[in-house]
Order: C-alpha cells, then structure tokens, then sequence
C-alpha cells in the first residue's frame, strides 16, 4: 500500500512539474549606454546587439538552462559623475551579476569600485595600455587598439618584405588616443627591424584641415598612416592626403573607421585604407551571428560594426554565463561566479560562432592573453570589404 | 521686506540672516528634512542629490564671482578641477579631510588670482575670455606636469574619504558628508552679503569707479572676488575628487562651466537664493527627465532609447528657454514675490 501511494506521489510530482515547469532563474546583466552623450547616434545599433543576442540565447539556451537573462540598461551618458552617481543604484536595483561597459569613463569610474562589488565589467571597445593592470574585474573583448593595429602592420610587414614605415596622425587631448601611439612604439621598439614609428603629427580632436601635417610627415616617407583617434581625423586626413596627390593607405580602428568615416567622405577617397579590429568584420560572409541579430532584433538600430561589437560582447559575457551555471548551479550565479568562470575557462572560436577569436583570460591583463588576433576591413573600389578570412596574429607587446 | 509689526531694536538684531522665529522654524524644518531624506531615497536619488551639493558648492563661488563683483567667469570647472587633483594629491599624502579640504580650497584661490590679475584692467567680454584662457590651460598645464605629479592624461586615483575613522563610501553617507558642506558654504555666502566685503563687492560690481571714489580697493576686491569664489570651487573640488574616486582632466571641462553658469542665470545671479534655486531646478530637472526616460525604455521601449533621451533633451532645453523667456530675472525673483505675497497676505498691497 506504502509502495502505491509513495508511486502515486512520484507520478503527481512528475505530471504537476510537467504542467508547472520551475521557473527559470532570471540574472540581470546591466549595460552603460549613451543615449545623450557624444556617442547618442550610434546607441541604438550598439544597445540593440546586446538585446538581440540576448534574446536569442534566452529563447536558444537559457530555457534549457533554466536561466533567463534580463539586459538593464542604464544611461550614463558617457560621463564619469553621472557613471560614479548612477552605479550605487544598479548594484541595489539591479544586482547584476556582470556590467556590459562601454568606454573609458566605464573604465576610470568603476574599475577600483568592481573588485569591491564583486561585479565583473566586460566591454566592447578596444582596451588602453592606460589600465593595463592586474588583479582587476574589468575586461574588454578586445585586446589593446595598439595590439590590433600590430597585428595589421604586421601582415602589410610581410607583404611588403621590408621595415613597415608608419606615421600617426592623433591628438594629445585624450589619454587613450596617446597610449595607442605609445603601444605602436612600443611594437617598433620591440621589432626595430621589421616596423618604425616615422613620425607622428599631434592635431586637434576635430581638426578642419591637416594637410599641412601631412605634408610634414610626408619628409619621412611613411608606408601607412595610422589614424587611431576621431573619425574626424581620418576624414581631414584622407582630404589631406587627396590635396596632395598621395596614395597612403590610412589605419583606422572600429569606432572611427571605414564606415563611419564613410559618413563624411566619399568612399573611393579612401580607397585601399583599413580599419582593424579584433571581432569579426559586420559584413564577413558566414556570420551566424549577422543572422542572429536580423531574426532577434527589436525595434531601433540596424546591424553594422558597431551592432556587430555589441553584440559578440553580449555574447561572451552569456558564454560566461553557461560557464557559471555549469559550475555553481542555475540558481546560484553571482558576479563572483561570473568572474571565476571568465578566469577559469577558454572559449573557443565555434562557441563564440566566429565573431570572436579563442579568447582566454586571466588576472594579468583586463584583456585576452595568448595569441592575440584581428580582422579588417579594406576599402575596394570604393566599397567596405573584409581583407581575407583569416585572423590575423599580433605580434607580442610587453606592457608599455 | 517684512510682515508688518516685525521691527529691531538693535543693528544686530537686524542684521541677522533668520530675522523672524517663523522664519528659524523654516529653515530648521528644512535642515530636518535634509536629514531625513536618506530614509526615503534610494542610492541613485542620493547620488544625484551628492552631485547636487557639489554643484550648489561651485555655483555659490560663481555667484560671488560674478553675482556679487560682476566679474564674469567661464572657468569655474577648471577651478573645480584645480581642487579635484589638489585632493586627489593630497589625500594620497594621508592627510586628513579636515586639513584636505581648506588646503584644497586655498590651492585653488592661489591658482584663480592668476587669472584675476588682467580683471584689473579688462571687463565684460574681455574679462570672459581672460577666464576662458584659465579653462583652456587647465588641462594643457596638467598634461605638461611630469606624469608622477598629477597622472597626466591617465589622471589619479582618490585615496577613500575617511572621516572620523569611518570610511565614507556608500551613497547615504557622501550625502551626509557634502550635505554639511553646503550647509556651511551657504551660509558662508549669506554671510557675505552682510560683511563689508560684500557691499565692497556690490560696490564695484554697480560702479568700480564710484566704489574707488569711495575708498574701495577695487584692484584688490576684484582679485579677492576671484580668489573667495574659487575657495568655494576647491570644496567642490575635493567633493569631486572623493565622490567619483578618480580624476582626469575630462571630467572638468568648459561644458561644465558653461552649466555652471547657466544654473546661476537661471536662479539668479545676485542672491544667494538664486545659486540655490538654479541648481535645484536644472538638477531635478535634467535628472528627473532622464529617470523618466530609463524608466519608459526599461518599461516597455527598451530599444527606443535614441528617440526617449532625444525627447528628454529637447525638453530640458525648452524648460530652461521658458524660465528665462518669463523670468529674466531669475527664479530667485520670483521666490521674492512669492515669499512677499505670502508674508503680506491677507492684504495684496504693501
């Protein structure tokens, strides 16, 4: 009798777990924007990458995890007091278990503030040599912008089978601007005989013309021009360089490259220039996560370079996010969790469906260690074209 | 003016900054409120009300600056900033807040009566842009300073605000600790409109050749009008500095300075009441359109932010042209009239 009713009460349980399936853990991943700062017309792509990766690995792979992640964005305008206000109130609203960050004002406001919260920041710009610092909860996707730009110069290196001349156009009014020409040094100084920092012309953020500096560093016969700063920059420069009747190719990154210099400028004026990034270019052939998007998007933005960054960021930190789960329970992630599953593990290029190289990471750097890789963009024929398949290899850069 | 049967029989007595019972029993139901605010607010509230100390703090010295002397400055940002990586340097030495926060202040006068000299001969625009020159060089000087000094571009990290033992570091406790600020620096700028050195001020702000005619030093007052207003900008400075942790140069930039001054227009340049009351309006505005405009893309528009925080600007905008199209004068005008209206009440005429 004892056997029958305990049978019963199992198949109860069993047919009520059917018809009311435990609720999923729901976990709050918080994302800086910048809806009405210097970067506001670029936001709604960025933030919409985020969401619709989000959406898809809720409906893909949470469900199965008995996970759901819920993206919280939060406006801070890109501005360090509205950062330093607005961050006490996620932690207790929101309880984020990690930050999707975005620029450095993320970076100088809450990195000493992380390691206290027990929140891991992941972000999707490019790192600074600025930060290089161990023990830290902040991480970026991306190595160092000069870590990208190597891998570049390396590449036009072997192509052109003899010591790389590069200038650098930028300007000394923000610090990671400097440290990604420092970080270029550092790449010549460490292989003087394969690259040489020619020269390097300091102009103003948004200057109007700056031919009169390229004229300047046309004396020291660069092969390419390393344009690392403001899209600004890149248009004065790629002006300049059609002033004076000179074919140089240009060295851009994501945030000022190709296609946003597009918005000033005539393509074909930059035509054989680069941007260089390390993720996978918005417009590379077999990107499963271009079809991601597309199909989980929302309502604003549209996909491109920017969308395509946000949204391989979102999909490392819910990478991170089945690590954790993984390790300590469906029901048990928390920003520690997060940041031990980061530590602890590798991520492979497949799981990370291309957009992203194998990254590893670990308390040494707030950026990928190991083989460090990138991919860009060319201009041909005045369109936007992947260069190649491949990832290319970044030469190893000590701190500099 | 006063209701009506209120008379002083001493100068004392009507010198006094609270001059009615009614009017002491005001303000401490005010300070009361203040106090008690935190049991009610949640961290982000209080982070904005911290921020808006800080800036009361920098728009009080821009109110003796500019209100009191009718000296025009764009650079009180950089002034602000000056203070910033004075505490920032100085706390990393392991002084004390209690000798920080002067050292901050009077490191920032010194650096402001630079910029005060050329006051002795130029006015109006040609003043502002002897001032613009102060916030343009700010952070040329910073990035010419060997690094170790002041960090260069990277900036500094602000050693924590430590006050009796007790690490200040959550929101409720900053609100405490710039709240009491405030309070003094305010009340140090009511003050002022009562010594000699306020009226000196007034003086050469209405008429320095008259004010000169009637034995004022007006070399010196407009340099002391420079230096009082940037000892206020130094506290704001070192608030700054241990609120946000981390200093660099963009975060004092002409932008501020510019919502600096915009505050005291708003408010009113020459009262007090007016630094007060710009700040308070421009902060809850501006916050306050922007927590409706996270609250609606975190509700129910999640991806339509562009066009929310858009709209929130736009308004922003639209309420400050409209209190200035209606009150030029100021809000501190019309905290005047209103205060009249209800002392002379019942009766509508004076």
């Amino acid at each position: 009798m004892k056997s029958v009713i305990k049978q019963s009460l199992a198949a109860a349980a069993i047919v009520v777990a059917g018809v009311f399936p435990a609720k999923a853990a729901e976990y709050v991943m918080s994302a800086s924007a910048d809806y009405s700062g210097p970067f506001a017309d670029v936001m709604p792509s960025a933030m919409s990458g985020i969401q619709a990766v989000t959406n898809w690995w809720n409906k893909e792979v949470g469900k199965g995890l008995g996970v759901k992640v819920d993206i919280k964005i939060s406006d801070m305008r890109y501005d360090a007091a509205v950062i330093a206000r607005t961050w006490p109130s996620i932690l207790s609203r929101d309880n984020p278990i990690m930050h999707l960050g975005f620029g450095s004002p993320d970076l100088t406001t809450l990195m000493k503030r992380l390691p206290t919260d027990k929140v891991p920041m992941l972000i999707g710009t490019a790192m600074v040599g600025l930060v290089w610092q161990p023990k830290g909860w902040h991480f970026s996707i991306r190595p160092t912008y000069s870590h990208e730009f190597a891998a570049l110069f390396s590449k036009m290196q072997k192509d052109k089978g003899s010591k790389l001349l590069i200038g650098a156009v930028s300007t000394q009014t923000a610090a990671g601007f400097v440290d990604q020409v420092k970080g270029v040094e550092k790449l010549a100084a460490t292989y003087p005989d394969r690259f040489e920092v020619v020269d390097t012309q300091w102009v103003a953020a948004s200057p109007v013309t700056v031919t009169s500096n390229i004229r300047a560093m046309m004396e020291k016969k660069p092969d390419v021009i390393l344009v690392g700063g403001t899209t600004a920059q890149v248009i004065a420069t790629a002006s300049a360089l059609e002033d004076l009747k000179l074919n140089i190719p240009i060295v851009s990154s994501s945030h000022n490259g190709l296609s946003e210099a597009a918005k000033g400028i005539d393509l074909a004026k930059l035509n054989g220039s680069y941007s260089v990034f390390s993720f996978a270019p918005d417009n590379q052939k077999d990107l499963p996560l271009r079809e991601i998007y597309q199909a989980n998007k929302d309502k604003d933005g549209q996909w491109g370079l920017i969308a395509d960054q946000s949204a391989a960021q979102a999909l490392l930190a819910l990478r991170v996010l089945e690590r954790a789960v993984a390790k300590v329970g469906a029901d048990k992630v928390t920003g520690e969790a997060m940041y031990d599953a980061l530590l602890a593990n590798t991520f492979t290029e497949k799981e990370l469906l291309g957009a992203l190289p194998a990254l590893k990471f670990n308390d040494t750097a707030p950026f990928p260690i190991g083989d460090i890789k990138a991919k860009a963009q060319i201009v041909k024929d005045g369109k936007i074209v992947p260069l190649g398949d491949a990832w290319m290899d970044a030469p190893a850069l000590e701190k500099w | 003016m006063l209701p009506t049967g209120v008379n002083f029989a001493t100068y004392a007595g009507e010198a006094r900054l609270l001059k009615t019972a009614r009017s002491r029993v005001l303000l401490a139901l005010l300070l009361a409120a203040l106090l008690a605010a935190p049991l009610a607010s949640g961290p982000y509230v209080l982070g904005v009300a911290v921020q808006g100390f800080i800036a009361l703090i920098a728009v009080l010295g821009l109110h003796v600056t500019v209100g009191m002397a009718g000296q025009i400055n764009i650079a009180q940002s950089a002034f602000v900033g000056v203070g910033a990586f004075a505490t920032a340097k100085l706390s990393g030495y392991g002084l004390p807040f209690w000798v920080v926060v002067p050292l901050a202040a009077i490191v920032t006068g010194m650096v402001s009566v630079l910029f005060a000299l050329p006051a002795a001969r130029v006015k109006g625009f040609y003043l502002a842009l002897t001032t613009l020159a102060a916030q343009v060089l700010f952070p040329i000087v910073i990035l010419g300073l060997p690094t170790e000094w002041l960090g260069g571009l990277v900036g500094m990290p602000v050693e924590p605000l430590v006050v009796g033992g007790f690490t200040i570091s959550s929101p409720r406790q900053f609100y405490y600790f710039t709240l009491v600020l405030a309070v003094v620096m305010t009340a140090a700028a009511f003050n002022l409109h009562r010594s000699g050195f306020g009226r000196a001020l007034k003086a050469v702000r209405d008429n320095d050749v008259a004010a000169q005619v009637m034995g004022v030093d007006v070399l010196r007052t407009k340099i002391y009008a420079f230096f009082v207003g940037s000892l206020f900008a130094g506290v704001a400075g070192a608030c700054t500095a241990w609120f946000l942790q981390f200093v660099t140069i963009e975060s004092f930039t002409l932008f501020a300075s510019i919502w600096y001054l915009g505050m005291l227009i708003v408010g009113g340049a020459h009262s007090p009441i007016g630094a007060i009351l710009g700040v308070l309006f421009i902060t809850v505005f501006q916050e306050g359109l922007h927590e409706v405009g996270t609250m609606i893309m975190r509700s129910n528009a999640r991806e339509a932010g562009g066009a929310i925080f858009a709209a929130t600007n736009i308004a922003l905008g639209a309420s400050i042209l409209l209190v200035l199209i209606f009150e030029p004068r100021g809000l501190a005008h019309r905290w005047t009239v209103l205060k009249n209206t209800i002392q002379l009440w019942p009766f509508p005429h004076r």
